[in-house]
């Protein structure tokens, strides 16, 4: 949600008369009941006010920018982790790190744990308003953050590896919209299917239709091998910084230099997986499709920096 | 509409083999190149206006302004305002754009608009700017006009879609001519990433981006950037290597198309080695650097006066060139 729309949900539940707002949110229609059952009417219109700030990220969870994280070295307990413990465990250790914080966790169905940080300073109390998601499914190495502050970071990166009983945690090269899609795509949850059998080709005595049928269904095989078949996760851009030299038989003067050629390419769709497969089907990308494309779906990143000491980074 | 009919003397269209770099802007007012720089202008050509003068730019004005006020009554949407505005229209002439002696000067067009209830005190705010031009053009195809034509094909415009309708329209009914889109083709767009990269000799152009669809399912959109000094070294590598330049290749005006495409090959191959993907399967939809940027849909903006003529140069010869006749 964006601050304009959080702005003008204040102003509107502002004027709303306390009295009023029940009713006025039923008739909305918006929330299920079961989320409306959900909401404290008897708590300060601020605080209704955040918490549906909250049901509305929570809801959306394909708005804003997610950044992911990945946990390592686990320590031998890390993967007996359960629930309460990793609630207490994180409120406590965030507490510790810094004061005037306020922490809500809860589990999803789909087994996600959603943490929301809200961060007060000195002077004023936590603000749900523009608090920090997290997203993190439990005895799996990822963590997905929305709305967290250079100031913030390294707290909640520390409280986040200690209650899951990990050494250590990084920046997993991984952004974008679609919190769905992200986790799709580290956690294989999407169909990597492999069909048994392609359109079959043309008579015998058309050899070049045969070859380019053949060809064809090459291409098509190789695709599905790269990226998945079916539907996949609905990444939309990937980000490579290229600092390689430059190198063309056409081109002596050029390929002759020693620095780098610096450049940067992004590719963005809305589904970046299935524009890039298409890519390989259709012979647009040649096949077998490059190590730095392939990178994509293989190690779940979209951000990388190429070099030509590491050219698939 | 008088369509002027070929003849003999009217010449056939000449491809583009070179373009001029820049020239000083000294003849024109600080004022009026603040006008058209840093602002995105839509494109259409126009063709050649029929007793048009230019010493008739306060009646036209005033002919225009009526225009607008009786479609607007008729309930023609103009989109701008609510309903009281008044819509004040002025005509006026950016002296020192017209390079040669065959080129028309350039006239600009503007439309005010003052909501009726406002004070006297606050200014009227411009909502609409368009202007004709012709910067460079063909002076074959110029002197071959009959006497009564004014050639001024390139028609930039900038403000509610509305009003560019109804000032086109006009222009059609009062000079006998007719509008067309400018599109910026893969040509032109090459073009300007060469004259780009070559402008960053003298002034940084910071970076070079260029933007390419390819046709997939869904459509794949690759976005290219390039560091200006290393597109410099590129560019300059490839007009090196035509071996008919004397050794004072970097001191000529004139660049060569085929030069041009040796750049862009040398940037696509530079891409098809990481990822082999071809990109002129694609196609080229922006170019922009520091000193401006080009669409295809005909959206042009220049952020820097320095080049001003050159690029619009070459629009009025592409304008030239799409005319219907």
């Amino acid at each position: 949600m964006d601050n304009l729309a959080k702005h003008l949900l204040q102003r509107l539940m502002r004027r709303i008369p306390a009295s009023m707002l029940k009713s006025t949110l039923d008739k909305w229609g918006r929330l299920t009941a079961e989320k409306r059952k959900s909401l404290d009417f008897t708590q300060s219109k601020w605080t209704i006010t955040q918490e549906l700030v909250a049901l509305y990220v929570t809801e959306n969870p394909n708005q804003g920018m997610w950044h992911t994280f990945q946990l390592l070295d686990p320590e031998d307990d890390a993967h007996s982790v359960e629930l309460m413990q990793f609630k207490e465990q994180f409120k406590s250790h965030l507490s510790e790190l810094k004061r005037n914080v306020s922490v809500k966790i809860k589990k999803h169905t789909d087994e996600a744990v959603w943490i929301r940080v809200a961060w007060g300073d000195g002077l004023s109390r936590p603000n749900h308003l523009k608090a920090t998601y997290v997203v993190h499914y439990l005895q799996t190495p990822y963590v997905f953050v929305n709305a967290l502050s250079s100031k913030n970071k390294p707290l909640l990166l520390q409280a986040l590896t200690l209650s899951t009983k990990h050494q250590q945690i990084k920046a997993a090269n991984l952004s974008g919209q679609k919190l769905t899609a992200l986790r799709d795509l580290l956690m294989r949850q999407y169909q990597q299917v492999f069909p048994t059998k392609y359109p079959s080709p043309l008579p015998e005595k058309l050899r070049i239709e045969k070859v380019q049928a053949e060809a064809s269904a090459s291409r098509h095989r190789m695709a599905g091998e790269t990226f998945g078949d079916g539907m996949l996760p609905a990444l939309q851009s990937a980000f490579f910084q290229l600092e390689t030299k430059f190198k063309d038989p056409t081109n002596e003067a050029m390929t002759q230099r020693d620095e780098p050629f610096i450049c940067s390419v992004k590719f963005s769709s809305s589904n970046l997986l299935e524009s890039l497969r298409h890519c390989a089907s259709s012979g647009i990308a040649s096949t077998p499709v490059t190590p730095l494309l392939s990178s994509i779906p293989l190690k779940g990143r979209n951000y990388f920096v190429i070099t030509d000491n590491v050219p698939t980074a | 509409h008088r369509w002027l009919i070929p003849t003999e003397k009217t010449p056939s269209r000449p491809c583009p083999q070179s373009s001029l770099l820049h020239r000083p802007l000294e003849k024109v007012k600080p004022e009026h190149l603040a006008l058209l720089v840093k602002t995105e202008w839509q494109l259409s050509y126009v063709t050649p206006l029929y007793q048009f003068r230019h010493t008739q730019l306060k009646t036209y004005a005033r002919q225009l302004s009526a225009f607008i006020a009786a479609e607007k009554q008729q309930g023609l949407a103009v989109e701008v305002g609510g309903l009281q505005n008044t819509f004040k229209v002025s005509f006026s002439v950016l002296q020192g754009l017209a390079e040669t002696n065959d080129d028309p000067e350039t006239v600009l067009i503007q439309v005010q608009s003052k909501p009726m209830f406002a004070r006297q005190e606050d200014p009227p705010k411009t909502v609409w700017s368009g202007w004709l031009s012709c910067i460079n053009g063909n002076p074959e195809y110029l002197q071959s006009l009959p006497k009564d034509f004014t050639c001024l094909p390139l028609f930039c415009s900038k403000g509610a879609e509305g009003l560019s309708s109804l000032v086109k329209s006009w222009l059609q009914r009062t000079f006998d001519c007719c509008f067309g889109p400018l599109d910026i083709n893969q040509t032109t767009l090459q073009w300007l990433a060469a004259l780009w990269t070559n402008c960053h000799m003298e002034t940084n152009i910071q970076k070079l981006k260029m933007i390419w669809t390819l046709p997939v399912v869904p459509p794949l959109q690759v976005t290219y950037t390039v560091d200006s000094d290393d597109a410099l070294e590129l560019w300059r590598s490839t007009r090196e290597s035509s071996a008919e330049k004397s050794r004072g290749a970097e001191d000529e005006v004139c660049i060569d198309f085929s030069e041009v495409t040796r750049f862009m090959q040398g940037l696509m191959s530079h891409f098809y080695r990481h990822f082999r993907v071809d990109l002129s399967a694609g196609e080229l939809n922006q170019v922009s650097s520091a000193l401006g940027s080009a669409k295809l849909n005909g959206k042009i903006k220049i952020s820097s006066s320095r080049y001003l003529i050159s690029i619009f140069s070459l629009l009025t010869e592409c304008a030239l060139l799409k005319m219907p006749i």
